[in-house]
């Protein structure tokens, strides 16, 4: 059975949608972090299935998995790199809540 | 069947792949990317010096050498032809290398300011210091110099990853761990409308190449919906970057927080280098959107001079005028959608917004270092307060910063006029006359708050006690606030001679 590609495609952006959502709505570092991974994810999704419907008309078309792939390198690094932050945050507030990040305004 | 497919399929492949290696050892390939690969090496280099004994004295070689390295080889490929190396994955010009010679510079000068501003402090951990600039630099170039959407999130990446540690760099202090985290989240929630964005117009392409896509563009795919939203998620993750209306609400927040050389390789840099792509990647967005990008522009400069005008903290308002700035050389992209993506005006716009970043390089990295050289005598010295009557104390800084603000105000004989003028003079040739207008208006609003600062520096008397404390002034740093004098008054003086080198 095959899934069509606008399927996979409104799927893509439901979770898009919903990493977007999370990220802007929830106030806890982890769970942001998490929301832009699903985002990440999304975007390796329709990389896939755009490689997938343009591979089965014409020559093996290979951009997309490859770019999906640097992307899950890419999401390691920030998510090293996110965590440590948040650790940092925490060292001084003893929170991990977004709320807490308030010296800086005006 | 499918496996014999798949073989010939590898077969062909490999052949392609045996050519693209014979195109790198050939020289031509290794030559256009010799801006990149001199900052690469040097932050390679850096970790190894960090770890031998007695390294720490190889740092500033390393620095430097590479440094001026990229800047050479950048200097080099300046009038040469364009060409594309890699199976055009990465493009080489007059305008990136252009744009690499400002890059290198910007990071140079970042780096000689951060000697007096890290002197005693934070030392154990400048070799990593030094390592995560030189990457940011390379990652600055290889945006410019991307033929691919892939190439583009690498550099960006390459860019943005060092940036957000640095930008948390003083790590006992909250205001810094809080920049560096904010800058984070909201850098990575952008690259993942770059991302999506970039997924979609594959969908609907089935190419990450920017010149298989500027074709394909002209046909009928640019209707196509998913390409539509693609082109939009895409720029918007870029505007981020540029940090235009409505994506510019972290700007004042990161500079601030941000060690302030730091802030002056994010304010000259991070900006040039996405200009630098979004100008040639202008095609992705649809002709109609002419009018919106012009609101965004216009937007973003009275977002930036209206955000300024209430500023206490001068680091926080000089974030602000980088804003203004920002929606500046947006005007640049109503333009080239206007004229429906000619190449002659992009080509124009191109020079247009690589002369107003120089001269925002020269004008915005002198303004930022000598805060920084300013705030090794106290923090308050970054409030208006602190600038008190600074010209009786220091008239050579109070001197060197009343140009620096004259330039940022666009007042003439300067290089930040002379860039303004050339962009408002592309507005006009495509009739955009009211949206010149109001972007003229708008620049006066920031002359309020750039002379507030010079009449602070001059006619205020000093606050108390201000008489005693004199940090002294390192000579690079001196020198470095020279050359930006120099080149801020060259840049508005002879503008043509700086033209006529890039043809």
């Amino acid at each position: 059975m095959n899934v069509p590609t606008e399927h996979l495609l409104i799927l893509a952006g439901i979770l898009f949608s919903l990493g977007a959502l999370g990220f802007l709505l929830r106030s806890n570092l982890i769970v942001i972090l998490a929301s832009v991974e699903l985002m990440l994810n999304a975007a390796n999704l329709t990389f896939l299935a755009g490689a997938r419907s343009h591979s089965s008309v014409g020559p093996l078309n290979l951009d997309g998995p490859i770019f999906a792939l640097f992307v899950i390198l890419v999401a390691a690094c920030e998510a090293a790199l996110g965590l440590a932050l948040v650790i940092a945050f925490y060292r001084q507030k003893q929170s991990v809540d977004i709320e807490a990040a308030a010296e800086l305004k005006g | 069947m499918i496996a014999s497919i798949m073989i010939q399929e590898a077969a062909q492949a490999t052949t392609e792949l045996q050519a693209q290696f014979n195109d790198v050892f050939s020289g031509g390939a290794a030559a256009a990317l010799m801006p990149f690969t001199a900052l690469a090496v040097g932050a390679l280099l850096m970790l190894l010096v960090d770890i031998i004994k007695g390294g720490a004295k190889l740092r500033p070689v390393v620095v430097i050498a590479s440094l001026l390295t990229s800047a050479f080889c950048a200097w080099n490929q300046i009038g040469e032809p364009a060409s594309a190396v890699l199976g055009g994955t990465y493009l080489v010009s007059s305008a990136t290398a252009a744009f690499s010679l400002i890059f290198a510079i910007g990071a140079l000068f970042a780096w000689v300011y951060g000697i007096g501003y890290y002197e005693g402090k934070l030392q154990e951990f400048r070799g990593e210091h030094d390592m995560l600039m030189l990457s940011a630099t390379a990652g600055m170039i290889l945006m410019v110099g991307a033929g691919d959407l892939l190439v583009f999130f690498i550099g960006l990446e390459i860019l943005s990853l060092p940036l957000y540690s640095l930008a948390a760099f003083r790590r006992a202090r909250h205001d810094s761990i809080e920049a560096g985290l904010k800058y984070f989240l909201l850098g990575a929630f952008a690259a993942a409308f770059f991302l999506f964005g970039a997924a979609l117009i594959y969908t609907a392409t089935g190419t990450v190449n920017l010149a298989e896509l500027a074709s394909l563009y002209q046909g009928e795919v640019a209707q196509s919906p998913i390409a539509l939203i693609g082109g939009a998620l895409l720029m918007a993750g870029i505007f981020f970057k540029v940090s235009v209306f409505p994506f510019h609400l972290w700007v004042p927040d990161v500079y601030q927080g941000s060690p302030t050389p730091i802030t002056t390789l994010m304010a000259t840099g991070t900006k040039a280098a996405a200009f630098g792509f979004l100008i040639p990647a202008s095609f992705l967005l649809p002709p109609a959107a002419t009018g919106i990008i012009a609101a965004i522009a216009l937007l973003t400069m009275a977002a930036g001079n209206l955000g300024a005008l209430v500023q206490t903290n001068v680091k926080r308002m000089l974030a602000y005028s980088g804003i203004a700035h920002a929606g500046t050389v947006m005007l640049v992209m109503a333009v080239i959608l206007a004229s429906g993506g000619d190449s002659d005006v992009r080509d124009e716009s191109m020079n247009a917004t690589l002369f107003y970043m120089a001269a925002y390089l020269f004008t915005s990295t002198g303004a930022f270092g000598l805060l920084a050289m300013l705030e090794r005598e106290g923090e308050h010295m970054l409030t208006l307060n602190g600038l008190r009557g600074l010209a009786r104390r220091r008239p050579a800084v109070a001197g060197a910063m009343t140009l620096f603000m004259l330039s940022l105000g666009g007042i003439p004989a300067t290089g930040g006029f002379m860039g303004k003028l050339y962009v408002f003079m592309l507005l006009v040739k495509q009739d955009m006359i009211a949206v010149a207008i109001l972007g003229a208006l708008l620049s006066v609003i920031a002359l309020g708050y750039y002379l507030r600062i010079i009449v602070t520096m001059w006619m205020e008397p000093l606050g108390e006690g201000e008489e005693a404390k004199l940090a002294p002034v390192t000579l690079p740093a001196s020198i470095v606030t020279g050359l930006c004098v120099a080149g801020v008054l060259v840049m508005g003086l002879m503008p043509g001679w700086l033209l006529g080198l890039l043809g």
